[in-house]
C-alpha cells in the first residue's frame, strides 16, 4: 500500500520531464523517459495489488493532502483502492504500457521534437486516467475527467498542421465538455443535498436518505450519466469519436479505445448505488448503451476508413457496458471493459501497423491482400477481431456473453434488449468479417513496406494472447465492490444462450458471402434507391452531425458573425451621437456675424418679455 | 506594515523613472523594473512574514480634513494583502512586457506606470470613502494617459471611452458616497468619511437600496459586466502591453473588491435583496462575454471579452451570500489576475513581432515560436477552467455556491462553461494551429526575460490550483465579517 502513490506520480514525472525538456531531448532519452514511467508505474501497481490481495482484499486509501477547505466542503487529494480501482488502474497502466511501447517505434520517424511533446502528452494522460479512478472523491475523479479530456483534445490534435485535426481536437473537447457540465451540476446537486462529494459517503447517505428513489436521485443518475454519455461517446454525446481518429494511431488505442472512453462506465459501476436507487435512471443508461450499440454497429458496416470502422465498433462496444450497466450486470460491464481494453488495443495497433506499412494509407479499399505480407499484424487483427466477435473461447465472448443473457433475463425489456444486442452482435461479425476480407484479402492494391521492429511487434503479441486468453478466469476482484457479486453463472446449453454463441458465426457466414472470395452478387440490394439512401444515412452516422451542424453550430456561428461589432455598444455610441448632434447644434448658432446675434438677442428678449408678460396676467 | 510608506515609494520612483530619463534613455525601465520587484518582495514578506491567523496586516490613521471627518486611513485585511502582492507583482510583468515596446518617453511611461500602482494600493487599502475616491481617480488619470499616448491606431477614440464610463460611473459613487455621508449624520448627527462608522449606519432600506445601487453601477462598470462592458474592448485592444496587463490584470479587481468591500459591505440587507439581479447580471455577462469573445477575430480583443465573462463568476459568487461562492469570487480574482494578464503579454509580445492583432494574419505560429504556442496552450488551459490550475478552484467555488442559492442561474452559468472552452480553443487554433502563415517567415520566440515571468505566472495558477487553502484563509476573517460564515 506504500506504493499507491508512486502509481500516478510516475507518468507525472515523465510528463513534467519530457515537458520541460522543451523538446532538447533526443529520441532514445524521450522513450525510455516516457515508456519507462508507465513501465514502472505497471510494476507498481503489480506490487500494490499482490500488497492488496495480501492484506485480505480490504479497501484502503491514502491520505495526500487536502485540495481545499470551505466551510465543509473538503474535498482531499486522497486515493483510494479497492477491487475496482485496481482493475481500472491494472488496465491503464498494463494496456497503457503496451501501447507506450509500440509508439516508441512507430512514433520514431516523426520530428524529434514532436517525439518528447507526444510522449508529454500520452504520460499526462496516464496520470489523469490514474487520477480518475484512483479518486476517493468526485472532486479528484472531476480533475482525472477533465484532464484526459485535455490530453485527448492535445493528441487529436497532435500533427496540428492539419486544420482539420485541429478541428476534431476542439469537437472531441467541446462534445465532451457538454458532458462535463452536466456532471458538474450533478456535483453540486449532491453536494447541496448531502454535503459531502466523497463517493463513499454519497454511497451511503443516499441509501439513507434516498431509501425509496424518488425524484432528486434520478436528477443524480441522469446529471451524471449525462457526464458519462459525453466521455463514453454513446447517443447523443458521440458525434466526436469517429472526428478523434485524427490523433496518432496509438492515441486511438489508449484514449479512444482502451482507457478514456470507459471512464462513463467505470462512473456509473462506481455510483453504482445511485441508479440501484433510481431505476429510471438505470433504464436509461441501459437505453443509452442499447441504442449506441445499435446505430453504431450499422454505421460501422458502411465505413471505408480502417480507423473509423474501429471507432464506430468502439461505440458499439462500450454500447453494450452501457447496457450491462444498466440492466445490472455490473460486474459484466467492467469485465467486459477489460476484455474490450485488450481486443480493441490489439485491434487499433495492429492497424496501425497497417496503416504505416501502407504510408499512412487508411482507406480499407486501397488495401488488401495483405495478409501474406504483413504476417504479424495480419495475426494481430485476426485474433482481435475473433475476440470483438466474440467467437467462443476469446475474451470477448466471455464478457459479452454475461451481458446478453442478464439483458435477456431483465424482467422490463428482457426481450428488446436481447434482440437489439443480438441484431448488433449479427452486425459486429459482419462488419468485421468485411473490414477483414477487403483489408487482408483479394487484390493487392497498395505494396506495403513493413516497419515492424520488435518493440512494436512484443505489444501486438502480448494483447494477443491477453484477448484470447483474458477472459478465461473471470473478475474475481470486482465482487465484493459490485453489488451484483459477480459475475452471472451462464448456462451454455440454455436455448438463448446457444443463439447468442451462433450469431457470431452466422455474421461472418454472411460476410464471407457478401465479402469474400466467392462474393455472391448483391449490386442489386446495394445500388437499389434504398440502398444507397440507407448507406449514405448509416456511413453519415445517423444524421446526428448533420443534426447538430444545423441546430447549434450554424446558428451560433450566424449569431457570432452578426455581432461582431457588440449591438450593447450600439446604445453607447448612440448617446455620445446625440451628444454630438447637439453639439453640432449649438456650433451652428456660433456664426461670428453680428447680424446674427443681434437678431437672436432680439428674439431672446421677445421671448422673455412675453414670458413675463403671460405670468402677470 | 506601512501602506503610506509603500504608496509614497511608488509616487516617488514615478518621479524618479521620469527624471532618470535625462540619465539614459534605457534607465526609466530599470527603475520601475526595480521598483516593482522591491515591493513584490515587500509586500510578499509582510504577507508571509505575518504570523498565522493575523487578521489584520496594516491599520494606518492620519489626520486630514477632520472637519469632515475625513482622515487617511489605511487598513490592509487578508483579501488586500492578496490584491497588494497581485498588485506589485503585476507591476514586474507589466514592466517586463512592455520592455522594448515603447519608443517615445520612456520617463513618462513608467511614471504613469507606478502612479496608476499606487492609486491600486490606495484602493485597496483605503478605509475613508473620501480617501477611496480620491485613489480611485489618481489610478484614473495615469491609465487615460497610458492608453491616450502609447496606444494603438485608435488610442484617443479608446482612452476617451475608458475616461467618460469610469468618470461618470465614478460620479454615481461620489454622490453615493455624499448621500451615505449626509443619511449618517442625519441619523446620527456625526460627519465621518470612516469606513468603519459608516458600517453601522443607521439608514432607511430604501435609500439605502438606492445608495447601494450607486456603488453597484460604479464598481459593476470598472468589472466590468454586462451592459456596461463595453469600454473595455476597445481599451484593451488599443493599450499598449502594460496598460493591457495592469487593465485586466488588476484595474478590474478594483471593481470585484469594490463590490465586496462597499457595496455588499456596508449595505448588506439591500445587497441580499438585490442578490438575484446581481447573479443574474454575472450570469448574463458569463455568457455574453463568452459569445463575444468567440466572435472576435483580433486576440486581444477576444482576451478582452473572455475577460468579462470570466468578471461574471465573480458577481455570480459574491451574491450567493455564501462561504463558497464568496471564495470562489476572490480566488477568481487572483487567479484571473495571473491568465489574463499572462495572455494579454502574448498578444503584445505576437504584435510587437509581426505588427498585427488579427488572428487571420497568424496561423500556425507554433512552428515559428513553439515556447510562446506551449505558453499560450498554458494559459488558455487555465482560463477554460482545467482543475488542477487556478481559475477552476475559483469558477467551481462561485458555481457551488451560486447553485445552492438559484439553480437556474447557475446552469445558465455552467453553460458558460462550454462556452470557454469554444473561444479558448479557436484562439489557440487560429493564432497558433493550422497551417502556418507564409507571410510570417520568422517571428523570434520568447527569451529568457519573458519565459522567466510567464513561469512565474505558470507556478502561481498550479499552485492555487493544487493548494488553494492559502488563499482561502486569507478571506476568512473578512467573511466572517460580511456575517456569511457565522
Amino acid at each position: 500500500m506504500d506504493y499507491l502513490q508512486y502509481i500516478p506520480a510516475l507518468p507525472l514525472l515523465g510528463f513534467f520531464i519530457l515537458f520541460c525538456s522543451q523538446g532538447r531531448l533526443a529520441r532514445w532519452p524521450s522513450a525510455i523517459v516516457g515508456v519507462g514511467s508507465i513501465g514502472l508505474a505497471a510494476l507498481f501497481t503489480l506490487i500494490v495489488g499482490m500488497d492488496y490481495y495480501a492484506q485480505g482484499a480490504e479497501p484502503t486509501t491514502l491520505f495526500l493532502w487536502t485540495w481545499m477547505q470551505v466551510g465543509d466542503f473538503e474535498p482531499a487529494i486522497r486515493l483510494y483502492l479497492d477491487g475496482l480501482s485496481l482493475v481500472m488502474t491494472g488496465v491503464i497502466t498494463g494496456v497503457g504500457f503496451l501501447i507506450h511501447m509500440y509508439a516508441s517505434g512507430y512514433m520514431w520517424d516523426d520530428e524529434e521534437k514532436g517525439y518528447a511533446r507526444f510522449f508529454a502528452y500520452m504520460n499526462l494522460f496516464v496520470f489523469a486516467m490514474l487520477m480518475l479512478v484512483l479518486g476517493d472523491n468526485l472532486l479528484t475523479l472531476f480533475l482525472g475527467w477533465e484532464g484526459v479530456g485535455l490530453c485527448s483534445y492535445l493528441l487529436i490534435g497532435f500533427y496540428h498542421r492539419d486544420p482539420a485535426n485541429g478541428y476534431a481536437a476542439r469537437k472531441a473537447f467541446v462534445v465532451t465538455r457538454v458532458g462535463d457540465t452536466f456532471m458538474a451540476l450533478g456535483l453540486f446537486l449532491l453536494y447541496r443535498e448531502l454535503g459531502t462529494i466523497e463517493i463513499q459517503e454519497v454511497l451511503t447517505l443516499a441509501q439513507q436518505n434516498w431509501p425509496d428513489g424518488g425524484s432528486t436521485v434520478t436528477l443524480v443518475g441522469l446529471l451524471l450519466l449525462g457526464g458519462a454519455v459525453g466521455k463514453s461517446a454513446q447517443v447523443p454525446l458521440q458525434t466526436w469519436l469517429p472526428d478523434a481518429m485524427a490523433g496518432p494511431t496509438p492515441v486511438s488505442a489508449l484514449i479512444h479505445a482502451a482507457t478514456m472512453v470507459t471512464a462513463g462506465v467505470y462512473l456509473i459501476a462506481r455510483m453504482h448505488d445511485i441508479y440501484l436507487l433510481s431505476p429510471d435512471a438505470q433504464l436509461w443508461v441501459a437505453v443509452v448503451g442499447l441504442v449506441t450499440l445499435f446505430i453504431a454497429s450499422f454505421t460501422a458496416l458502411c465505413q471505408t476508413d480502417i480507423k473509423r470502422i474501429l471507432a464506430f465498433s468502439t461505440m458499439s462496444q462500450i454500447g453494450y457496458m452501457f447496457l450491462a450497466l444498466g440492466v445490472g450486470a455490473w460486474s459484466a460491464a467492467i469485465f467486459h471493459l477489460m476484455t474490450h481494453a485488450f481486443f480493441k488495443a490489439l485491434l487499433f495497433l495492429a492497424s496501425g501497423s497497417v496503416i504505416l506499412a501502407l504510408h499512412h494509407e487508411q482507406n480499407i479499399f486501397k488495401m488488401g491482400g495483405l495478409w501474406k505480407k504483413l504476417p504479424i499484424p495480419f495475426a494481430s487483427m485476426l485474433i482481435g477481431s475473433i475476440a470483438l466477435v466474440a467467437l467462443p473461447g476469446t475474451s470477448g465472448f466471455f464478457s459479452k456473453d454475461a451481458i446478453m443473457l442478464t439483458a435477456a433475463e431483465n424482467s422490463k425489456a428482457g426481450m428488446v434488449f436481447w434482440s437489439g444486442a443480438a441484431l448488433a452482435a449479427f452486425m459486429t461479425a459482419l462488419y468485421t468479417t468485411r473490414m477483414m476480407m477487403i483489408t487482408f484479402f483479394g487484390q493487392t492494391k497498395t505494396e506495403p513496406h513493413d516497419h515492424s521492429k520488435l518493440n512494436m511487434s512484443a505489444p501486438l503479441l502480448i494483447l494477443c494472447a491477453l484477448s484470447i486468453l483474458g477472459g478465461w478466469f473471470g473478475l474475481p476482484a470486482v465482487q465484493s465492490v459490485l453489488p451484483d457479486g459477480g459475475l452471472p453463472e451462464i448456462n451454455h446449453f440454455e436455448p438463448v444462450a446457444i443463439v447468442t454463441m451462433v450469431i457470431p458465426f452466422f455474421g461472418i457466414l454472411v460476410g464471407w458471402l457478401v465479402y469474400g472470395p466467392k462474393a455472391i452478387n448483391v449490386d442489386g440490394i446495394r445500388n437499389s434507391q434504398l440502398g444507397v439512401n440507407l448507406t449514405k444515412f448509416w456511413a453519415s452516422g445517423w444524421g446526428f452531425d448533420w443534426l447538430y451542424d444545423r441546430l447549434i453550430c450554424r446558428p451560433f456561428m450566424y449569431l457570432a458573425e452578426i455581432n461582431k461589432g457588440d449591438v450593447i455598444d450600439a446604445i453607447f455610441r448612440f448617446v455620445a451621437a446625440i451628444a454630438r448632434g447637439m453639439h453640432a447644434l449649438m456650433t451652428l448658432t456660433q456664426t461670428g456675424r453680428l447680424r446674427w446675434y443681434a437678431a437672436n438677442m432680439a428674439v431672446g428678449l421677445l421671448l422673455l418679455l412675453v414670458i413675463v408678460v403671460l405670468e402677470v396676467v | 506594515m506601512n501602506v503610506i510608506a509603500l504608496i509614497s515609494f511608488l509616487l516617488a520612483a514615478g518621479v524618479l523613472a521620469w527624471v532618470s530619463e535625462r540619465m539614459h534613455r534605457n534607465a526609466p525601465r530599470w527603475v520601475s523594473l526595480v521598483a516593482f520587484v522591491v515591493a513584490t518582495i515587500w509586500t510578499g514578506l509582510e504577507w508571509v512574514g505575518a504570523p498565522a491567523g493575523t487578521e489584520e496586516y496594516a491599520r494606518q490613521f492620519v489626520s486630514w480634513i477632520p472637519r469632515f471627518g475625513i482622515n487617511v486611513h489605511l487598513v490592509v485585511d487578508g483579501l488586500s494583502m492578496m490584491l497588494l502582492v497581485l498588485t506589485a507583482f503585476l507591476g514586474v510583468i507589466a514592466v517586463v512586457s512592455s520592455w522594448n515596446e515603447t519608443e517615445h518617453s520612456q520617463g513618462f511611461f513608467q511614471f504613469n506606470i507606478l502612479w496608476v500602482m499606487a492609486g491600486v494600493v490606495g484602493v485597496f487599502s483605503a478605509y475613508d470613502l473620501f480617501l477611496f475616491f480620491f485613489f480611485w481617480e489618481v489610478m484614473l488619470i495615469p491609465m487615460y494617459f497610458l492608453i491616450a499616448i502609447w496606444g494603438h491606431e485608435k488610442k484617443a477614440y479608446a482612452a476617451m471611452k475608458f475616461f467618460l464610463f469610469t468618470q461618470i460611473s465614478g460620479l454615481l459613487m461620489l454622490l453615493a458616497i455624499l448621500a451615505l455621508v449626509y443619511a449618517n449624520y442625519a441619523s446620527s448627527g456625526v460627519i465621518t468619511f470612516d469606513y468603519e462608522q459608516l458600517l453601522g449606519a443607521n439608514i432607511d432600506s430604501t435609500i439605502s437600496f438606492w445608495l447601494m445601487l450607486g456603488f453597484f453601477v460604479a464598481f459593476i462598470t470598472k468589472l466590468p459586466s454586462f451592459p456596461v462592458h463595453t469600454w473595455l474592448p476597445d481599451a484593451h485592444t488599443q493599450a499598449p502591453t502594460a496598460g493591457s496587463v495592469i487593465l485586466a490584470g488588476i484595474l478590474l479587481k478594483t471593481g470585484g473588491y469594490g463590490v465586496i468591500r462597499f457595496a455588499v459591505g456596508l449595505f448588506p440587507d439591500a445587497s441580499r435583496d438585490f442578490a438575484t439581479w446581481a447573479m443574474l447580471l454575472g450570469m448574463i455577462s458569463i455568457l455574453y462575454g463568452g459569445y463575444m469573445a468567440y466572435s472576435q477575430t483580433d486576440f486581444k480583443r477576444l482576451v478582452a471579452y473572455s475577460s468579462i465573462a470570466h468578471m461574471g463568476f465573480i458577481l455570480l459568487g459574491v451574491y450567493a451570500f455564501n462561504e463558497a461562492g464568496m471564495q470562489g469570487a476572490i480566488v477568481t480574482m487572483i487567479a484571473h489576475g495571473f491568465s489574463t494578464a499572462a495572455l494579454f503579454m502574448m498578444a503584445g509580445a505576437i504584435q510587437q513581432r509581426l505588427h498585427t492583432r488579427e488572428m487571420s494574419n497568424m496561423g500556425g505560429l507554433w512552428i515559428r515560436a513553439p515556447r510562446m504556442g506551449v505558453m499560450t496552450l498554458f494559459f488558455v488551459v487555465a482560463s477554460v477552467g482545467m482543475p488542477g490550475l487556478g481559475n477552476f478552484v475559483g469558477e467551481f467555488l462561485a458555481l457551488l455556491g451560486a447553485f445552492k442559492v438559484h439553480v437556474p442561474i447557475t446552469i445558465g452559468a455552467a453553460v458558460g462553461i462550454v462556452v470557454a472552452a469554444v473561444y479558448g480553443l479557436s484562439l489557440m487554433q487560429r493564432a497558433f494551429q493550422g497551417v502556418p502563415n507564409p507571410d510570417v517567415s520568422s517571428m523570434e520566440d520568447f527569451g529568457i526575460r519573458e519565459m522567466s515571468v510567464m513561469v512565474l505566472m505558470m507556478v502561481g495558477l498550479i499552485f492555487i490550483g493544487i493548494y488553494p487553502q492559502p488563499v482561502l484563509d486569507m478571506s476568512v476573517p473578512l467573511l466572517e465579517q460580511l456575517g456569511v460564515i457565522e
